[in-house]
């Protein structure tokens, strides 16, 4: 399916960045494969944070759907070679 | 607003619900219950419907409603319309669908706590929308919380004026006429529609937002009573790409031109050529780069074919111009759900 092409198998830098009162990461970049769904940096951000709710956005600006492809986020959203995501603890941007 | 739009607002899915029989604590069970819900909504506003028919027979508990289809738990943030075009091609009405109240599979699908789940979820759809069409999502963070109230509501109740009314001052009309279109013209265009100063240079109003539910099989069938059923999501591509509208010497850009488009894996050498880049004008800030890849240039035949290409219940002729079907048959959340199903041979498929 789409998942074998040539297009979706490369990885993706994702900027990490804290928003209010959360956290400050001691890794803020990190690298993950294309093809895999938002859902896996939003369950990266709850193991680092050790929270359960979280708020987790796309350039200061929306909450994706966690099951679209982080390759697809780069592409639309992304810029400067990675994908900025910001969290925080409490509801950020409506 | 069209007489297609009135259409699509208007339509519904006459759906038949019954409770899942681990639920059932009476005897004798009770009926199914029938009702018609809008293809623009969401199934999980239809507990004001379902909760009374249902509730003397449940047992003790929290309520969080889901539903299945065949086996399939469906994704609640998926408009009832697409969850209905994708997985029932050859169509059943009434619908069955089985609806559960406990044991929600936290496991399979996004968390859902009722109708402000939905809401969050279609809000920030519409900002995702907004950033691709305008490049920011200005315009929906400003909007008053009487506007946004009014915006949901009128999806709430499919009140398509409500809806015009506070959706025009969001400035997010795509494009008036394919046939005036023209992409050199963009800037000038842009600031016609959007009547944003600011946003001039920025904003380039043929990005299309999409949400395309690709589907591929490897045997080919005549009917969709003979197709392979889809029996799990991962048999399902959730992709997200704009479209870029392209014109092209007077020639306008379909439907066929969009789907291969927003495909490039499967349709490495549609006839777009090399233009891509240069003639687009990438807003300032955006990743410039094409999802065409150079490396799937290099095949020479076409792998797959589309079979069918179904959105707001309708399978649209491919010739159709592509403006006129993002005018007509998108979502109130301003992007376009096509469901795409391909046949893919599958030597081809592997490469």
């Amino acid at each position: 399916m789409a998942a074998d092409s040539p297009t979706s198998v490369r990885k993706v830098v994702v900027h990490l960045r804290a928003t209010g009162d959360a956290p400050i990461l001691k890794q803020s970049k990190f690298k993950i494969a294309g093809t895999d769904k938002f859902a896996k940096v939003i369950e990266f951000l709850r193991r680092q944070l050790h929270r359960e709710t979280l708020f987790v956005y796309v350039n200061s600006a929306f909450s994706p759907n966690p099951d679209e492809l982080v390759v697809d986020l780069y592409n639309n959203f992304g810029f400067d070679g990675k994908l900025v995501v910001n969290y925080a603890c409490s509801m950020a941007w409506g | 607003m069209s007489e297609a739009q009135k259409y699509v607002w208007k339509g519904a899915i006459p759906l038949q619900i019954h409770l899942h029989e681990s639920e059932v604590t009476t005897l004798p069970p009770p009926p199914p219950a029938l009702v018609l819900a809008p293809r623009i909504g969401y199934l999980p506003l239809l507990i004001s419907l379902l909760k009374p028919h249902f509730s003397a027979t449940l047992p003790p508990g929290v309520d969080t409603i889901w539903f299945e289809y065949k086996g399939l738990h469906l994704k609640w943030y998926i408009p009832t319309g697409v969850l209905f075009d994708l997985l029932c091609m050859e169509p059943e009405r009434p619908w069955n669908l089985t609806v559960h109240f406990r044991g929600y599979p936290s496991n399979l699908l996004l968390p859902c706590e009722g109708e402000d789940s939905v809401k969050w979820s279609f809000i920030n759809s519409l900002k995702e929308a907004a950033y691709v069409i305008t490049g920011n999502c200005k315009n929906i963070m400003n909007m008053s919380q009487t506007d946004q109230v009014d915006l949901w509501g009128s999806v709430l109740n499919g009140n398509l004026e409500s809806y015009s009314r506070v959706s025009s001052k969001l400035k997010l009309e795509t494009f008036e006429d394919e046939y005036t279109e023209n992409v050199d013209s963009a800037s000038t265009k842009s600031q016609q529609s959007t009547g944003d100063a600011e946003a001039v240079g920025q904003v380039k109003t043929s990005r299309i937002p999409v949400r395309l539910y690709l589907w591929a099989v490897n045997e080919d069938f005549d009917d969709f009573e003979d197709a392979p059923v889809i029996d799990n999501w991962d048999k399902v591509s959730y992709i997200n790409r704009p479209v870029e509208i392209h014109k092209e010497d007077g020639k306008y850009f379909s439907l066929n031109d969009a789907v291969k488009r927003l495909l490039p894996e499967y349709f490495p050498e549609s006839s777009f050529g090399n233009e891509g880049d240069a003639s687009i004008n990438q807003s300032a800030g955006e990743e410039g780069e094409n999802s065409c890849d150079p490396e799937s240039s290099s095949h020479t035949v076409e792998i797959a074919e589309i079979k069918c290409v179904r959105i707001q219940g309708i399978e649209p002729s491919l010739e159709v111009p592509f403006s006129w079907v993002v005018n007509n048959l998108m979502n109130p959340e301003y992007f376009l759900h096509m469901c795409v199903c391909l046949k893919v041979s599958e030597a081809n498929a592997l490469q």
